[in-house]
C-alpha cells in the first residue's frame, strides 16, 4: 500500500461544510480537471453520492474522506462496508446536523468490539 | 433639484418609503427575538411583525437561508414596486441602485464562464437586486470573449467593462480585482450622477458614497496588506471619493501594516474608533490583527448610523437608497438571530447592529 | 481432537523432529500471546480516544461553521467564488509510521503550504469581510487539522483491529489445533514406538523359545539315535538270521 502518494483530503458535504473545507486549503483540482470534492444539496440523487464516494474511496491520491454524517445515512450500506484502511473515511457533523455518535461507522464497530 | 415640484413627481413614493422605513424592525422587536429559543419561535416573533407570515410556506424544519432568502424577497419586491412606480430621474436613482448587484451577479457568472461551468445555473445564484432582463443572454457565452462583448452590448455595466478592462484582463486578473474595479468605478458614476442632481439629493449622497468609498478603501488596504497585491494594483482599486482621498489614498496605497492605516484615520474624527473598541472574536489573541477585526461591525454600525440621517431630510432621493441599505442590514440580523438560535450560540446574540 | 495427528511414519527420527516442532510452536504461542496484548491495550487507548475525539469534534465543526455565518454576514455569500477558486491544495497530508509491537501504524500528519501570499482565497473578500474571511479559514484549517487528527486514529483503529483479529486466529490456531495435533503426534509415535519395542521383545522371546525347543528336539533325537545304535549293535548277535538258502 503506497501510502506516502496519499496527500489529498476529499470531502463530500453540504455547501456550507465544503465551502468551509475549501477556505482551509483542501481543494484540489488535478490534471485531469476532477476535484476532490462533492456539493450535495436536496436534487442530488443518491446515486450520484455513491458514485462520488467509490471514486474517492478507489482514487490512490486520497488520504481521508470526510463525509458529512447526513450525507452517509443516504448511503449507509456504501459506508459501513468500507472497511479498508485507506482512505480514511471521517464522518462529520454539518451545521444543520449535529453529530450521533450512534449512526457512526467507525463507532459502530468500536461497540461491536467491546460488545456493548 | 426644487423641492417645490419634488412632490408633483416623487411624492407618492418618497411617502410609500417612509411607510416602509416604519416597517423597519426595531430595538423592542430584536430584544424579543433574542429571548427566541428555536426557528420555530422566531418564525413566531416576525409573525407579529411587518414581516407577516413570511415564512408560511417553509416546510419544517426552517433552514436559516430560508430567513434570509424570504426577507431578501420582501426587500426585492418593495423595491420593485417603488422602481414601477418611478418616473424621471427618480427611476434613473433606482437604476443606479441596482448596479451594485449588477457587478455581483455579472462576476458570478464570469466565473462561471472562466471554468466553464453551465452558467444557467448559475442564475439561481444571482441577486435578485441585480438581476435584468438580457442577464441570461449573457449565459450563452461560452468565453470570456463572448461574454464581454455580451457585457458590453447588453449590460448597462458597459461604460465600467469598457472603461477599466480589456477581454483580456478577465482572463487574467483575479476576480476579486475585476470585481473591485468594476465596483470602483461604479461607486464614482454613481457619485457623479448623484451630484448631477443637485442639493438636497447630492449633499445626503455623497456622506453616503464617501463613506462606502473610505470602507472600501480602508478594507482593501486593511485585507490585502501581505497578499500577493501589488501597491499599484491596490492603489488602482480605490475609489476617487470619499473623505480620505486624495491625501488619506495616497498614504493607504503605501501602507504596510495596520498602524499605517491607524494612523491615516486619526485625522478623520468620524472613523477614529473604527480601530478601537470591542471585538466579540473568538481568536483575539492568537491573533495579531484583532484590532482590524472589529472593523467591520464598526462600519455596519456607521453605515446605519449615516443612512438613518438620510431620513432627516426631506425632498431627496437618498431616502431610498438609505432604505435599502437598513433593509439590508436587517436582513443581515435576522439571519444572524436565526444562525445564533440555530447553532446555539446565544452569547453572540448581542453582535447585530439595531436599527432604531 | 484427539484423533488429528500428522500423518508421519513412527520413526526414531521423525519423533525427534516432531517434537522440535512442538517446542517451536509452544515459544510461538506464547509470544504471540505476549503481542496480542500489548497490541490490545494499544487498541483499547485508541479506541478511547477516538471516542473522546469524536465528541470533541462536534464542537470543533460547530465553531467553524459558525464562523462562516460571520462570513456570511459580512461579506455575503462566498460559497460559489470560493468553489470555483479551487486550483491546488494548499492543506495536504503527509503519512508517518510508527511501531507498535511489529505492527507498522501510519498515521497523518498536516502539511499546509502557508508560505507565499497568493494562495487561491487571498483575495476573497477583499472589498468587505476580508477580515472574515481569513479567520474563518484559520478557523476551519484548525479544525481539518483535528479532523486529520482523528483520521489517524481510526486508520490506526482499523489496521490494529485487522492485525489483532489475525494474531489472535493464529494464537487460536497454534493453541487449539497445531499444537494438539503435534501432541497427539508425540504420543502416537510413542506409542507406536513401544508398541514396536513390545512386538521385538515379544518376537525375540518366541524366537528364542523356539531355539530352545528346536535345540532340546534336537538332542533328544540325537539321544535316541544313540541309544538305538547300540541298541542295534548288541542286538546283532541275538536275533536270528534267516537261513540262507543257496
Amino acid at each position: 500500500m503506497a501510502s506516502k502518494d496519499r496527500v489529498f483530503i476529499a470531502t463530500i458535504g453540504d455547501e456550507d461544510t465544503i465551502t468551509g473545507v475549501l477556505l482551509a486549503g483542501t481543494g484540489h483540482i488535478n490534471d485531469k480537471g476532477k476535484k476532490n470534492f462533492l456539493i450535495v444539496d436536496s436534487k442530488t440523487t443518491s446515486s450520484t453520492i455513491e458514485s462520488a464516494f467509490e471514486e474517492y474511496t478507489s482514487r490512490e491520491d486520497i488520504a481521508i474522506l470526510l463525509i458529512n454524517q447526513h450525507i452517509a445515512e443516504q448511503i449507509r450500506p456504501l459506508v459501513d462496508g468500507h472497511t479498508a484502511a485507506f482512505p480514511a473515511v471521517l464522518e462529520i457533523p454539518s451545521k444543520t446536523h449535529a453529530f450521533d455518535p450512534s449512526k457512526d461507522s467507525v463507532l459502530k464497530r468500536v461497540r461491536k468490539i467491546f460488545g456493548d | 433639484m426644487e423641492a417645490i415640484g419634488f412632490n408633483a413627481h416623487s411624492g407618492f413614493l418618497e411617502g410609500i418609503i417612509r411607510g416602509y422605513k416604519a416597517g423597519l424592525l426595531t430595538t423592542q422587536h430584536y430584544n424579543s427575538m433574542t429571548q427566541c429559543e428555536t426557528l420555530e419561535d422566531l418564525k413566531l416573533q416576525l409573525s407579529g411583525t411587518d414581516y407577516g407570515n413570511f415564512l408560511a410556506d417553509e416546510a419544517p424544519p426552517i433552514a436559516t437561508s430560508a430567513f434570509a432568502e424570504r426577507a431578501t424577497d420582501k426587500l426585492v419586491d418593495e423595491f420593485n414596486y417603488l422602481r414601477s412606480n418611478a418616473t424621471g430621474s427618480l427611476a434613473k436613482f433606482l437604476d443606479y441602485m441596482t448596479y451594485g448587484y449588477m457587478i455581483d451577479n455579472v462576476i458570478l457568472l464570469v466565473t462561471g464562464t472562466l471554468h466553464e461551468r453551465d452558467t444557467h445555473e448559475l442564475l439561481e445564484r444571482c441577486h435578485p437586486l441585480g438581476t435584468f432582463d438580457t442577464m441570461p443572454a449573457l449565459c450563452v457565452a461560452t468565453n470570456v470573449e463572448e461574454l464581454y462583448n455580451s457585457v458590453l452590448v447588453e449590460t448597462p455595466l458597459a461604460p465600467y467593462f469598457r472603461g477599466c478592462l480589456s477581454a483580456q484582463d478577465l482572463d487574467e486578473l483575479n476576480i476579486e480585482i475585476i470585481r473591485n474595479t468594476l465596483y470602483k468605478a461604479y461607486l464614482e458614476d454613481f457619485n457623479d450622477f448623484c451630484q448631477s442632481l443637485g442639493s438636497p439629493t447630492s449633499d445626503v449622497m455623497s456622506l453616503i458614497l464617501s463613506f462606502e468609498a473610505d470602507r472600501r478603501t480602508l478594507n482593501i488596504t486593511v485585507n490585502s496588506i501581505g497578499t500577493g497585491l501589488s501597491k499599484e494594483q491596490r492603489a488602482k482599486l480605490f475609489p476617487k471619493l470619499g473623505r480620505l482621498y486624495p491625501e488619506g489614498n495616497n498614504i493607504l496605497a503605501r501602507a504596510d501594516d495596520i498602524d499605517q492605516v491607524k494612523s491615516v484615520v486619526e485625522n478623520i474624527p468620524e472613523y477614529r474608533d473604527f480601530f478601537s473598541g470591542p471585538n466579540h472574536d473568538l481568536s483575539e489573541d492568537d491573533n495579531g490583527n484583532s484590532a482590524a477585526e472589529g472593523l467591520e461591525e464598526h462600519f455596519f454600525r456607521h453605515e446605519v448610523y449615516l443612512n438613518k440621517l438620510a431620513f432627516m431630510q426631506q425632498f431627496q432621493y437618498g431616502v431610498f437608497a438609505s432604505y435599502v441599505r437598513l433593509k439590508e442590514q436587517e436582513v443581515r440580523n435576522l439571519t444572524w438571530i436565526a444562525e445564533c438560535i440555530a447553532q446555539n450560540a446565544r452569547d453572540r446574540l448581542g453582535d447585530i447592529v439595531h436599527i432604531f | 481432537m484427539s484423533g488429528a495427528r500428522e500423518n508421519v511414519f513412527p520413526t526414531r527420527q521423525n519423533l525427534q523432529l516432531v517434537k522440535g516442532r512442538l517446542k517451536g510452536a509452544q515459544t510461538g504461542h506464547s509470544l504471540l500471546k505476549k503481542k496480542v496484548d500489548a497490541l490490545k491495550k494499544r487498541f483499547r487507548t485508541i479506541t478511547s480516544k477516538i471516542d473522546e475525539a469524536k465528541r470533541k469534534m462536534g464542537r470543533i465543526m460547530q465553531l467553524a461553521a459558525f464562523s462562516l455565518a460571520e462570513v456570511n454576514y459580512s461579506a455575503g455569500d462566498i460559497s460559489y467564488q470560493v468553489q470555483e477558486a479551487v486550483s491546488q491544495a494548499t492543506f495536504r497530508v503527509g503519512t508517518k509510521q510508527e511501531n507498535v509491537s511489529g505492527v507498522v501504524l501510519p498515521s497523518f500528519e498536516v502539511k499546509r503550504d502557508k508560505s507565499d501570499g497568493n494562495g487561491d482565497f487571498n483575495l476573497t473578500g477583499l472589498g468587505r469581510g476580508g477580515q472574515q474571511v481569513q479567520k474563518c479559514r484559520e478557523i476551519y484549517a484548525k479544525a481539518v487539522e483535528t479532523l486529520v487528527e482523528l483520521a489517524s486514529l481510526q486508520t490506526a483503529f482499523v489496521i490494529l483491529d485487522e492485525v489483532i483479529a489475525m494474531t489472535s486466529r493464529r494464537v487460536n490456531a497454534l493453541e487449539h489445533i497445531l499444537i494438539p495435533k503435534l501432541e497427539n503426534t508425540v504420543s502416537y509415535i510413542n506409542s507406536e514406538l513401544d508398541e514396536m519395542d513390545r512386538e521385538e521383545f515379544y518376537r525375540l522371546k518366541k524366537v528364542q523359545g523356539k531355539k530352545q525347543r528346536d535345540a532340546e528336539e534336537e538332542e533328544e533325537k540325537r539321544k535316541k539315535q544313540d541309544a538305538h545304535e547300540s541298541e542295534q549293535s548288541e542286538d546283532m548277535l541275538q536275533t536270528k538270521d534267516p537261513d540262507i538258502v543257496f
